[in-house]
C-alpha cells in the first residue's frame, strides 16, 4: 500500500489548459474518483499518473518518491482502461501473466499468481478462453486481474464501467470495490458518472475545468456542495430565483426560509437557490401547485409539481408509498427544506 | 398493409410465416413485389460474362502453351490433340531462368524485409502520434500510382553518376520496389491499424511494463499479423511481375528473362507466364485460408474495442 500525491500539477495541450494547479493526496488503500464532465481534465490526472502524459510543471509522488519524469514502463501501475483492453491474440492466463512475463518473474510464480488472480475475479474457468469469447463485463474483470497481477503501488480505473449495460455495470462496480478492498490498494477511479462515484469511493474530486471543485466523501459532495457547479453535477437540483431576506434566510415569492449557506450576502441580494428533490416535501400547505408528472423509479418516485406563483416545474422525491393516489392533474402543495441548499450569485 | 389472398389484413408475424410457407417455386420476393424472371436471369447472365472474360484468355493461354500444335490449327478438332507439360516445364532447363528467378526471390525478400522494417513503424506512428497527418501520409503512398515508373528510372539515371557504388549492385532496385510497393503495402497497415484499438493496446502493455520494442514484437505484431502478410504478398507480387525498372536498369530479373524467353521462345515463354499466374493464385489462395478463420474472430473483438475507443475519442 502506498500514498499518490500531485502537487501543483499542470498540463496544456496547444492553448488549451487541460490541468490547473491540481492538487490532490490520496491516502494508502483509498479509492478517490475523479469526477466531471467530458473535458474536465480528469482523464488528463489519470494519464499523467499512469506516465503515458507528462505534466508541464508540478509533481506526481508514488509513497513520496517522484515521478513526474518516470517512463510509462517503469512506473508500477496497474491500469484498466475503458474500451476492452485485452490483447485479443492471448487467452486470459496469458492475459494476466503479460505484465508478470514482462517482469522476468519465474514460471512456478506466474502460475501461481495467474490462478490466485482469476479466482479473484472469479474466472478460473476462463483461463483458456479468448477475448472474443468473453462478455463485455468478464473481459473487464480480466482487464483488472491482468492490472492487479504485477501487484502494482497504485490502480488505475479508467471509466471501466462506462461501456458496459446496466446490470452488469452494477454487478462489476460492487465487484471492483469488493476486490479493491480486499487487496487494500491505493486507487484512482475516473468516471463522469455520479451514481457510480457516490457508490463506490471513499473520497470524491468533483473537477470541472481543469481545477479541483470539491475534495470530499460522498456524503459530504452529495448533502454539502461547496460549490454550485457540484451542487449541479452531482445529483439534481431544482433551481429558486430568491433574495435574501436576512441572515441566513431568504425569501422565495414571498415565503422565507431558513438557509444556513447564504453567508454574509447583504439583505435583498438576489440569488439562485439550489435545493435537492429530496430536500421538497409534499404537505398540505407552502406552494401551491399542480402535479405534473408522476415517475416511478423503484425505491423512490419522482413527482413533478408546477407551482402557481413561480410558474416553475420543481421535481420532489418523495420516498416510497408516499405518492401513492398522487395523479396527474390534482392539486397539492411543496415546501422547501433550505437546511442543505445552495446559495448562488452575488 | 399486406393482405391475404382472399384481402384480409395480414399481422406481421402472418407475413413472416407466409414467407417461410411459401411454394418452393415462386420467385423470392422483396417488400412483397415478386422478383420477374428477367431480374434473375440479368444478375446471372452478367456473372457468367463476367467469368468468360476472365477464363477465357486463361484457357487460350493454356491451350497455346500445353498443346504442341501449331497456332494456326487450334480448333475445335483438335481440342484433345498432342497435350503436353513441355510447354511448362521447358524453363527449367534454362539456366538464365534459375539466376533470374534467385535474383527476383532474392529482391522480394530484401523489399519485404525492408517494407516490414520502415513502414510499419512509420504506420505505427502515424496513427499513434500524427493520426492528422494520416491523410496526408496516404495522399503520399499513392503517388507511385500517379508517377509512371518509368520517370522514377529517368531519377535514378540523373542520381546514378553519384551513387555507383549503390546503383551497380542488382539489390539496389529494393528501395524502389518498396516505393512501388507502398499504395499497397501502406493500405494494408492502415486497414490492420484501424481494426484495433491501437492507443488502449499500447497503454495496456506500457502500463504492464513492456518497452516499446516488446509492445510491437509482442502486441502489435501478432494482431497485425494478417496485414503484414497481405503486405508481404502483395509486395512479393510486385516485385516478382516488375518489369520497367529492372528492364531499363540492365538487371536481369525475373520479368526482363520472361520478356527475352517469351521472344525466342513463345510457346514455353507463355508457359512460364502460366505457371506464375498459377502459383500466385495459389498462394493468394493460402494467404487467405491463413488467416480468415482466426482473423474473423479476433477482429470480431478488437473491433469492438476500436469501435468503443472511437465513440470515447469524439465524446460519445
Amino acid at each position: 500500500m502506498t500514498t499518490l500525491d500531485y502537487i501543483s500539477v499542470r498540463k496544456t495541450f496547444g492553448a488549451t489548459v487541460a490541468l490547473h494547479s491540481f492538487d490532490l493526496d490520496v491516502k494508502e488503500g483509498e479509492l478517490i474518483t475523479l469526477l466531471g464532465p467530458s473535458g474536465c481534465g480528469k482523464t488528463t490526472a489519470l494519464r499523467i499518473t499512469a506516465g503515458f502524459e507528462f505534466a508541464d510543471s508540478g509533481a506526481v509522488l508514488v509513497g513520496g518518491s517522484d515521478i513526474t519524469r518516470t517512463p510509462a514502463h517503469k512506473r508500477n501501475m496497474g491500469m484498466v482502461f475503458q474500451s476492452y483492453s485485452l490483447f485479443p491474440n492471448l487467452s486470459v492466463a496469458n492475459n494476466v501473466d503479460f505484465g508478470l512475463r514482462t517482469r522476468g518473474i519465474d514460471k512456478h510464480t506466474r502460475h501461481q499468481r495467474v490462478a490466485e488472480m482469476l479466482e479473484l475475479v472469479e474466472l478460473t474457468a476462463f483461463a483458456d478462453r479468448y477475448p472474443h469469447q468473453l462478455s463485455g463485463g468478464q473481459a473487464q474483470r480480466v482487464a483488472l486481474a491482468r492490472a492487479l497481477a504485477v501487484q502494482p503501488q497504485v490502480l488505475l480505473l479508467d471509466e471501466p464501467l462506462s461501456a458496459l449495460d446496466a446490470k452488469v455495470r452494477t454487478n462489476l462496480r460492487d465487484e471492483i470495490r469488493r476486490i479493491q478492498t480486499e487487496v487494500g490498494i491505493t486507487t484512482l477511479f475516473v468516471t463522469h458518472d455520479q451514481e457510480e462515484a457516490l457508490a463506490i469511493s471513499d473520497r470524491i474530486c468533483v473537477m470541472s475545468q481543469g481545477r479541483v471543485e470539491q475534495l470530499g466523501t460522498p456524503t459530504e459532495v452529495y448533502r454539502h456542495p461547496t460549490t454550485a457547479f457540484v451542487a449541479r453535477f452531482v445529483g439534481s437540483m431544482n433551481e429558486f430565483a430568491a433574495e435574501v431576506s436576512g441572515p441566513g434566510e431568504v425569501s422565495i415569492g414571498g415565503r422565507r426560509f431558513g438557509v444556513p449557506k447564504v453567508g454574509d450576502r447583504q439583505q435583498g441580494t438576489a440569488v439562485s437557490l439550489l435545493v435537492r428533490p429530496e430536500d421538497l416535501e409534499i404537505t398540505t400547505d407552502g406552494f401551491p401547485g399542480t402535479v405534473a408528472s408522476v415517475t416511478f423509479q423503484g425505491s423512490t418516485t419522482l413527482v413533478g409539481v408546477r407551482l402557481d406563483v413561480l410558474d416553475q416545474l420543481v421535481s420532489v422525491d418523495v420516498g416510497q408509498g408516499a405518492a401513492d393516489g398522487l395523479q396527474i392533474g390534482d392539486r397539492t402543495h411543496v415546501t422547501v427544506n433550505g437546511s442543505n441548499a445552495v446559495c448562488e450569485g452575488a | 398493409m399486406m393482405q391475404n389472398p382472399i384481402g384480409q389484413a395480414m399481422s406481421n408475424s402472418q407475413i413472416a410465416d407466409a414467407v417461410h410457407t411459401a411454394p418452393t417455386g415462386m420467385a423470392p420476393t422483396i417488400a412483397g413485389r415478386p422478383r420477374s424472371r428477367w431480374g434473375r436471369l440479368v444478375p446471372n447472365l452478367v456473372l457468367i460474362l463476367s467469368a468468360i472474360y476472365f477464363i477465357a484468355p486463361l484457357l487460350t493461354l493454356a491451350r497455346f502453351s500445353l498443346q504442341n500444335v501449331p497456332t494456326i490449327l487450334l480448333g475445335w478438332d483438335t481440342l484433345f490433340d498432342k497435350w503436353s507439360l513441355s510447354g511448362v516445364t521447358a524453363v527449367f532447363k534454362e539456366e538464365q531462368f534459375w539466376v533470374s528467378l534467385r535474383l527476383s526471390l532474392k529482391l522480394a525478400g530484401g523489399t519485404v524485409l525492408l517494407t516490414l522494417l520502415m513502414l510499419l513503424p512509420t504506420a505505427i506512428w502515424v496513427h499513434l502520434k500524427v493520426p492528422r497527418a494520416r491523410a496526408f501520409v496516404e495522399f503520399l503512398t499513392v503517388l507511385p500510382y500517379m508517377i509512371p515508373a518509368i520517370a522514377l528510372v529517368a531519377g535514378i539515371v540523373i542520381i546514378k553518376p553519384h551513387a555507383r557504388w549503390f546503383l551497380n549492385s542488382e539489390l539496389s532496385l529494393i528501395p524502389f520496389y518498396v516505393v512501388l510497393a507502398l499504395p499497397f503495402t501502406y493500405r494494408s497497415f492502415d486497414a490492420g491499424l484501424k481494426a484495433i484499438d491501437l492507443r488502449t493496446l499500447v497503454d495496456a502493455s506500457r502500463s504492464l511494463g513492456s518497452g516499446w520494442l516488446s509492445t510491437v514484437t509482442r502486441v502489435l505484431i501478432p494482431n497485425l499479423r494478417t496485414s503484414i502478410i497481405s503486405a508481404s504478398f502483395l509486395t512479393a507480387a510486385v516485385v516478382m511481375g516488375e518489369y520497367t525498372l529492372a528492364d531499363t536498369l540492365l538487371i536481369e530479373s525475373l520479368p526482363p528473362f520472361q520478356q527475352k524467353f517469351t521472344g525466342r521462345e513463345p510457346q514455353a515463354g507463355y508457359g512460364l507466364n502460366l505457371l506464375a499466374l498459377l502459383s500466385t493464385t495459389l498462394l493468394f489462395v493460402l494467404l487467405s485460408v491463413l488467416t480468415k478463420k482466426r482473423d474473423r474472430k479476433r477482429k470480431s473483438f478488437a473491433s469492438v474495442s476500436a469501435r468503443l475507443a472511437m465513440s470515447r475519442e469524439q465524446g460519445l
